[in-house]
């Protein structure tokens, strides 16, 4: 089983967070966590990014992008008609799914990196790119004929909100400056990150503390939705990934955008466009469930379903 | 020196709706506002403030009580139904 160590400071924070510690994380330093961990995986793309032909990334990005819009359209109608939720939060969940994760992203490429599997830097742009197109699909089904909708300020949101936007600079920035050009910045940014990641766990777990111990609230079909809907998106993107011929490293890092859950950029952006939506109930899905789900059990799952398909075909 | 009688509004609502906020105040005439964050517990359940979207905003706006029942009423049917919004005005007097 590979296991990735820096997830145990996720379970310490819960830990804390369940015996009520008086241990806090001030929201300064989260924020700065965060700003850290999103240019960081931004620079580490673009420093990739530079030895690839950009035009190549076209067709992949659009099928990448079509395949990842089919989970928040999949999803809905299971919430809506067998999960017998509200219209509104249907598809504020479904956007949530269909969302990507930065921090379930950073801890595959922390776990392969332990692992010594190599990826293609321009995993990194399609994390920028699914981050969006849920959001919107999300809106969509859930204001289906009815009442107008804040677009502008919901794009707003989504690409000037500081995830995308230190993601996309950080991207650019790492580009243009290439490996020997970043090589000043290394220790703040490829040598710390690890570090600054588990801080950010410990944090995440504290969080998450507080939904966990709600779960009961939300009833079992929610949370076998939070288990369930991660590994069939985990097995469209294995397949996808491996049809697009994708490295090993590759496969797990699509495998597992498809089947993290956003809980930061899509919660703003859905209070915002779909305020009738419950946000205890998504959040407290995908922060509560499948964010753990996916760092203990899905990523080490996702790296066997890629090293099973990439076997077969060797 | 003579002091001012005016009214203080004070609205307590989710952080996310910061700039919509500030938006429909101003446009409603309101010179200035101050606004600080916020925790709390109330209908909505605790807003910690442990992440920015689940933290609260206090907004405090000084004017006449014309202006300040105008925001009320624009805010009460804009937003009440589905954000948390606490809302209430208070006779003040302005020193300066």
């Amino acid at each position: 089983m590979h296991f990735e160590p820096v997830v145990l400071f996720f379970l310490l924070g819960v830990f804390a967070g369940l015996v009520r510690s008086d241990l806090k994380i001030p929201s300064a330093i989260y924020e700065a966590l965060s700003i850290f961990l999103l240019l960081a995986i931004g620079l580490q793309g673009g420093v990739k990014l530079a030895e690839f032909e950009l035009l190549e990334l076209l067709v992949p990005s659009l099928l990448i992008l079509a395949v990842g819009s089919l989970i928040p359209l999949l999803a809905f109608p299971v919430l809506r008609w067998l999960g017998r939720m509200t219209r509104a939060d249907s598809a504020s969940i479904a956007a949530h799914y269909g969302s990507v994760s930065v921090v379930t992203f950073s801890v595959a490429v922390a776990l392969l990196a332990q692992e010594e599997v190599d990826f293609e830097g321009y995993m990194i742009v399609f994390l920028v790119l699914l981050e969006m197109p849920a959001l919107v699909i999300g809106v969509m089904l859930a204001r289906h004929g009815v009442g107008d909708v804040r677009w502008g300020k919901l794009f707003h949101e989504v690409f000037f909100g500081k995830s995308i936007l230190l993601l996309a600079g950080g991207l650019v920035i790492g580009f243009i400056a290439g490996a020997e050009g970043i090589k000043p910045l290394d220790i703040l940014f490829f040598d710390l990150f690890k570090g600054i990641l588990a801080l950010f766990l410990l944090e995440m777990g504290l969080v998450a503390s507080a939904r966990i111990a709600g779960l009961r609230a939300y009833g079992v079909f929610l949370v076998t939705f939070a288990v369930v809907t991660p590994l069939l998106s985990a097995v469209l993107g294995t397949l996808l990934g491996w049809a697009l011929g994708l490295s090993l490293g590759g496969t797990v890092l699509l495998a597992t955008l498809y089947a993290s859950a956003s809980y930061i950029a899509a919660p703003a952006a859905m209070r915002i466009a779909v305020p009738q939506a419950n946000p205890a109930l998504s959040i407290g899905a995908s922060l509560g469930v499948t964010f753990p789900f996916n760092i203990f059990v899905g990523i080490p799952v996702y790296l066997w379903m890629a090293q099973f398909i990439h076997g077969l075909g060797a | 020196m003579t002091t001012q009688p005016m009214t203080l509004l004070v609205i307590i609502s989710e952080a996310v709706l910061e700039d919509t906020l500030i938006d429909e105040i101003t446009e409603l005439g309101a010179k200035g506002y101050t606004i600080t964050e916020a925790r709390g517990r109330g209908t909505h359940g605790t807003r910690a403030g442990r992440w920015t979207q689940g933290g609260n905003i206090r907004i405090e706006v000084v004017g006449n009580a014309q202006l300040c029942a105008r925001i009320v009423r624009r805010l009460q049917s804009a937003f009440e139904k589905d954000y948390g919004l606490l809302m209430y005005t208070a006779p003040i007097e302005l020193q300066n």
